[in-house]
């Protein structure tokens, strides 16, 4: 039988606190959101922190507040109002319709956006486009705020750039520039409560509504230690006049730029061809959007 | 066809309120005053002999109440076939897989229990790991029972008609492989149980089961116990599947604990432990050789199949039995030959799953046959409707198809799917396929080999005559047997719906085998039925007796007393039933004298009024060995047409469309009947798609959840086409027959042949993953 190991739980009421909190426990603490991934984690003995700290009563952490040029998300916020808000269905689509596809409807009430980009699984589903929306975390320590771009952010499996007193407390989006479409593409075993097997999440930005790409983001998911980029198929993509054929270099030189393994939800090779597959697709996807508006 | 008050209709289930607002309650729900809980110590290597075990510092842990083992529970062999009773409460000398038993304690509470389990001490020395049932049946493997020294633990070899021979007039003749994965039933609710030893020395067993009887006759054996002083009751069961029909650990571990401590024990599984336990679907390996005329007429099979049996026999003698006995039907084949293997492995033991024995032969054979029309250049539906047995036609293997609305099931979905229209006419990705399939309606004999009956029931009536209370062993796993039952005993006597109160699942209220091979509606039926006609009878004749009216000239419907030949003066009874009832709000009124009324008159001739119903099958036929397993007092059937679109570039497969086509001969109740369509569907399409055990090389399961175990979700099926044929089985109570399992059968092969027409590939290996099938796809595009 999995059981919780014992803890103490607190719930401050600021982030001062809970920095002081935090601090206190020294390295015995962390941080609890929607605790999918920690309890988990909890219960199989993988881990037992002393403490839990709990950021739900801190005012603002749950809110999508707009700022000049952009938005910023509180780290608690549910994976469920990533859909549900008007705002991130019409302007930040791209992390709408990864949301839309992480976990199940349980899940997605329970589950965190600070928390799954902590955990930092290399399958994660929102890092992907948050990465190629350019996104970055502000973290905080002793009261003091140090901001990341989310690329510099994740180490490996389970691995961040986080220190152990370290909270997440916004992730900062920047509005899309004109001429800019995404798109965020996983593929799974079953329509729901899958891991990726493998995820793709683009971004390409023109200079004109007819132009050549001025900036392109490829995110490649669940073939390497972390979310990366595809690197050569970026550099192909930027200066050149989106054409299938050009999709189609880009998308088989991102098989070239992971590493995937083979573990039980599928074959290295399979994946290096799936990346191919779905690079395509999505920047194909993207350029239609940019088309369409 | 006749009209009925209750049956063949859509009336909810008697447990659906509770079910919808979550008061169900299901055995880990319970709680007994002074309980203790009870945890399991099992092994962490898959084969290995055991040196020493040292409980000492388990039983000084504070809180702990008790700990087993071998020396404490005795080696009183048990299993499911008397023929292959292999198991011990505890291991003894070896353990044979991961999760083998070796010790238990019995706390105050569950932390303090799988802490005492942490401290016992087990020194082991590893034995050859033997994973694959090739290589344990090899020369000179080492043997995992002594008593089986080429690690066989059942082999099979039938022949009926002579295949070498029809082979030789055959116009053609092919030879396939077929391979499928271990599967797990992923019932949502983990065994659990409750034992009860009181001071008078009766065991009450409380347990989430399929069979209370067989529990009951298990537990009784192994501890050493009258079978009059177990009771094994269950309440709520949160599915089955198979791998419940059986006795299992927790059930003796915690009857062992609850004897010796005095205490109620409760025990439950986690998600882990179910998989470990496991005595689900087997792997099957098969090589199928079917030869045919050129006008498509099925003339011979030859049937090898090997079975990786996993650590125990559980019900693997049955299922090595009918990997072969389900061939051959529902199509017209005289010569049939078969020769099966039961290996054992250093695995969780195989039992019997949904369809037992027959799905994976069902899925190689009816891919194959879609070969062999495209072969042939038939239509791959019109060759089964050239091939189908009808009514009264008696397989080469004895099994007589006393109803059989095959034909009617082919031609409902060819209709209902538009196939005509689609065959063939599909654009690439897109694809169409068709399937068969037929199961029993329960087995001729139990497990053990006995002249017991297979069901029996009682309906009591209160003695205001208000109620009619039905007891029966029969078990409602989920599956909707109390909801059948409880019409069938108001259709009997002429009540109405909720005047029946349904009491199920337990020893005390007699014989039944319980909800295994799709058997309850047909045999604990029958009992039901002739229960109830006995009561309505006896209160007929005492009323007879009283308005001196002949029993025929009577009927009782919705609860009323008809009188066939008009009005009848029954004022005197109204009025005393009237004045025994003073201040009752709800005196009966009328011009229609009530059930309640003439029931009342009975009970005062009587004292108790009670209507007994007891059923076994006759004689089936089936002169050979292993005639036991298949031979049947009924077959239900089945057809299915399935549409999917495969996604080119990853393989992904989309079920667009299901068309079902089930002969369950009378639909009892027609929602009822749907859900088991639509459940055994869902489960196809899940051994199709997705669904394996992954092992490492050590034997260890590396995904016993259902996050990396996956069954089906909501949005992966498609609405279901299910459509009801209804054949009158002359041998089934109301004509009645099964649905429960035979309607998986066509599920997997009607999607293999749909992926085929799809892609022009053939997979012969399930699950048809996307990364299976893109490789397959990817490798025929290089050739
Ligand atoms: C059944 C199931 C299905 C799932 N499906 C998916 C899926 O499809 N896709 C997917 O990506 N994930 C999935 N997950 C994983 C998980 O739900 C997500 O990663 C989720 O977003 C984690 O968020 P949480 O709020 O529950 O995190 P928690 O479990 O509360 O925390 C996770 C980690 O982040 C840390 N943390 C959380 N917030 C902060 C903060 N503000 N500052 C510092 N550290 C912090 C915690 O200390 C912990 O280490 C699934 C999980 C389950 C149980």
């Amino acid at each position: 039988m999995h059981l919780l190991p014992k803890f103490d739980f607190y719930e401050p009421d600021s982030m001062a606190e809970a920095c002081k909190v935090l601090a206190e426990t020294k390295t015995e603490g962390k941080i609890i959101a929607g605790g999918t991934d920690i309890m988990v984690n909890m219960k199989k003995g993988l881990l037992s922190p002393k403490y839990l700290v709990s950021l739900a009563k801190i005012p603002g952490v749950s809110s999508i507040e707009p700022i000049t040029g952009g938005i910023v998300i509180g780290p608690n916020l549910i994976v469920a109002k990533l859909i549900e808000f008007d705002l991130m269905r019409k302007k930040f689509n791209l992390l709408s319709k990864a949301a839309s596809v992480l976990g199940s409807p349980l899940i997605r009430n329970r589950a965190t956006i600070g928390g799954n980009i902590v955990t930092a699984r290399p399958a994660a589903d929102l890092p992907p486009p948050l990465m190629a929306m350019g996104a970055r975390v502000v973290l905080m320590r002793k009261g003091k705020e140090r901001e990341l771009p989310l690329d510099d952010f994740f180490v490996g499996p389970g691995q961040t750039k986080i220190k152990p007193t370290e909270i997440l407390v916004k992730i900062i989006v920047d509005d899309p520039p004109p001429f800019t479409g995404w798109d965020y593409v996983k593929l799974m075993h079953r329509n729901a409560l899958e891991i990726a097997i493998v995820a793709v999440a683009v971004r390409i930005t023109l200079d004109s509504p007819d132009g050549i790409i001025k900036d392109a983001r490829v995110i490649l998911s669940a073939v390497a230690a972390k979310a990366i980029h595809a690197v050569s198929a970026e550099k192909i993509l930027i200066g050149e006049k989106p054409t299938a054929k050009l999709f189609a270099r880009a998308a088989s030189l991102a098989s070239t730029d992971c590493t995937p393994i083979t573990d039980i939800r599928g074959g290295a090779e399979y994946r290096c061809a799936m990346v191919e597959t779905l690079t395509n697709r999505a920047l194909s996807a993207a350029l239609l959007q940019i088309k369409s508006k | 066809m006749k009209e009925y008050a209750i049956i063949n209709s859509r009336l909810p289930k008697v447990d659906a309120w509770a079910k919808v607002t979550g008061d169900a309650r299901y055995t880990d729900d319970l709680t007994m005053p002074n309980m203790l809980y009870g945890a399991l110590l099992q092994s962490p290597l898959a084969h290995a002999k055991i040196k020493r075990i040292d409980t000492s510092k388990a039983e000084k842990l504070p809180g702990v109440k008790d700990v087993v083992t071998a020396k404490e529970a005795g080696l009183v062999k048990y299993g499911v076939s008397p023929a292959r009773y292999d198991e011990t409460i505890f291991c003894d000398q070896k353990v044979r897989y991961i999760g083998d038993e070796i010790a238990a304690v019995a706390a105050v509470d569950l932390e303090t229990a799988l802490e005492a389990v942490s401290l016992i001490e087990v020194e082991y020395e590893e034995l050859p790991l033997l994973l694959d049932p090739f290589e344990a049946r090899k020369e000179g493997a080492i043997a995992i029972h002594d008593d089986f020294p080429n690690n066989i633990c059942a082999e099979v070899h039938q022949e009926f008609g002579n295949v070498e021979e029809a082979l030789k007039t055959c116009d053609y003749i092919r030879t396939d492989k077929f391979v499928n994965k271990k599967q797990d039933g992923a019932f949502l609710e983990p065994q659990s149980c409750i034992a009860t030893y009181d001071l008078n020395g009766n065991l009450t067993l409380t347990s989430s089961t399929q069979t209370v009887h067989y529990v009951q006759r298990t537990v009784a054996m192994v501890l050493g116990l009258p079978i009059g002083k177990v009771r094994v009751t269950k309440p709520c069961v949160g599915g089955g599947f198979g791998p419940k029909a059986s006795a299992n650990t927790i059930e003796l571990v915690a009857s062992l604990l609850s004897m010796r401590t005095g205490r109620p024990v409760k025990m439950t599984f986690t998600r882990e432990q179910v998989f470990q336990h496991s005595r689900a679907r087997h792997q099957f390996f098969h090589e199928l050789t079917t030869g045919v005329m050129k006008d498509g007429t099925l003339i011979a099979l030859k049937n090898v199949c090997h079975m990786d049996g996993g650590a125990y026999s559980s019900f693997g003698i049955a299922t090595v039995y009918y990997g072969g006995s389900l061939l051959g039907a529902p199509y017209k084949l005289p010569n049939m030959k078969y020769d099966g293997y039961r290996m054992y492995t250093n695995k969780p033991a195989n039992g019997a799953q949904r369809g037992h024995g027959g799905v994976i032969a069902r899925a190689a054979w009816e891919q194959q046959l879609d070969v062999i029309a495209e072969e042939l250049g038939m239509d791959p539906l019109e060759l089964r409707l050239k091939n189908m047995m009808k009514k009264g036609d008696v397989t080469c293997n004895d099994f007589n198809m006393s109803s059989f609305g095959m034909e009617e099931c082919l031609e409902a979905i060819r209709d209902g799917s538009g196939w005509k229209e689609k065959k063939g006419k599909l654009p690439k990705g897109k694809g169409i396929g068709v399937a068969c399939g037929f199961f029993v309606s329960g087995a001729g004999f139990p497990i053990y080999r006995s002249e017991t009956f297979h069901s029996t029931a009682m309906i009591k009536l209160s003695e205001d005559g208000g109620t009619i209370n039905l007891y029966t062993a029969a078990a409602d796993i989920g599956q909707g047997s109390d909801t059948v039952l409880t019409m069938m005993a108001a259709e009997a006597i002429g009540v109405r719906y909720e005047d029946v109160r349904v009491s199920s699942g337990d020893t005390d209220f007699g014989v039944d085998l319980g909800a295994y091979s799709s058997r309850q509606t047909l045999m604990s039926g029958h009992a039901v039925k002739q229960a109830g006609e006995d009561v309505r009878n006896q209160v007929l004749e005492v009323l007879s007796r009283n308005l001196k009216i002949p029993v025929e000239d009577m009927d009782i419907k919705q609860g009323l007393i008809i009188f066939k030949k008009g009005k009848v003066d029954f004022s005197g009874l109204r009025s005393q039933y009237i004045k025994e009832h003073r201040g009752w709000v709800d005196a009966p009124s009328g011009d229609e004298l009530t059930f309640k009324e003439a029931a009342r008159v009975a009970y005062f001739e009587k004292g108790v009024v009670v209507g007994r119903g007891s059923y076994k099958p006759g004689d089936l036929g089936g002169k050979y060995k292993g005639a036991a397993v298949g031979t049947s007092p009924a077959y239900g059937c089945s057809a299915q047409v399935v549409e999917v679109s495969v996604d080119m570039d990853t393989g992904k497969i989309t079920i667009d469309n299901m068309t079902d086509a089930h002969d369950c001969g009378f639909a009892i109740n027609r929602t009822n009947v749907e859900g088991q369509m639509q459940g055994s569907l869902s489960m196809g399409v899940g051994e199709a798609l997705y669904e394996e055990i992954k092992f490492d090389a050590k034997g260890r399961v590396v995904n016993p959840t259902f996050g990396e175990y996956r069954i089906p979700t909501a949005l992966d099926m498609p609405n279901v086409n299910a459509i009801i044929i209804e054949s009158n089985e002359p041998n089934g109570p109301w004509g009645a027959k099964e649905v429960g399992e035979g309607a998986i059968m066509p599920t997997i092969p009607a999607i293999l042949n749909a992926i085929y027409d799809a892609t022009g590939i053939r997979v012969r290996e399930l699950p048809v993953t996307s990364e299976r099938l893109f490789m397959a796809m990817k490798e025929k595009n290089k050739k």
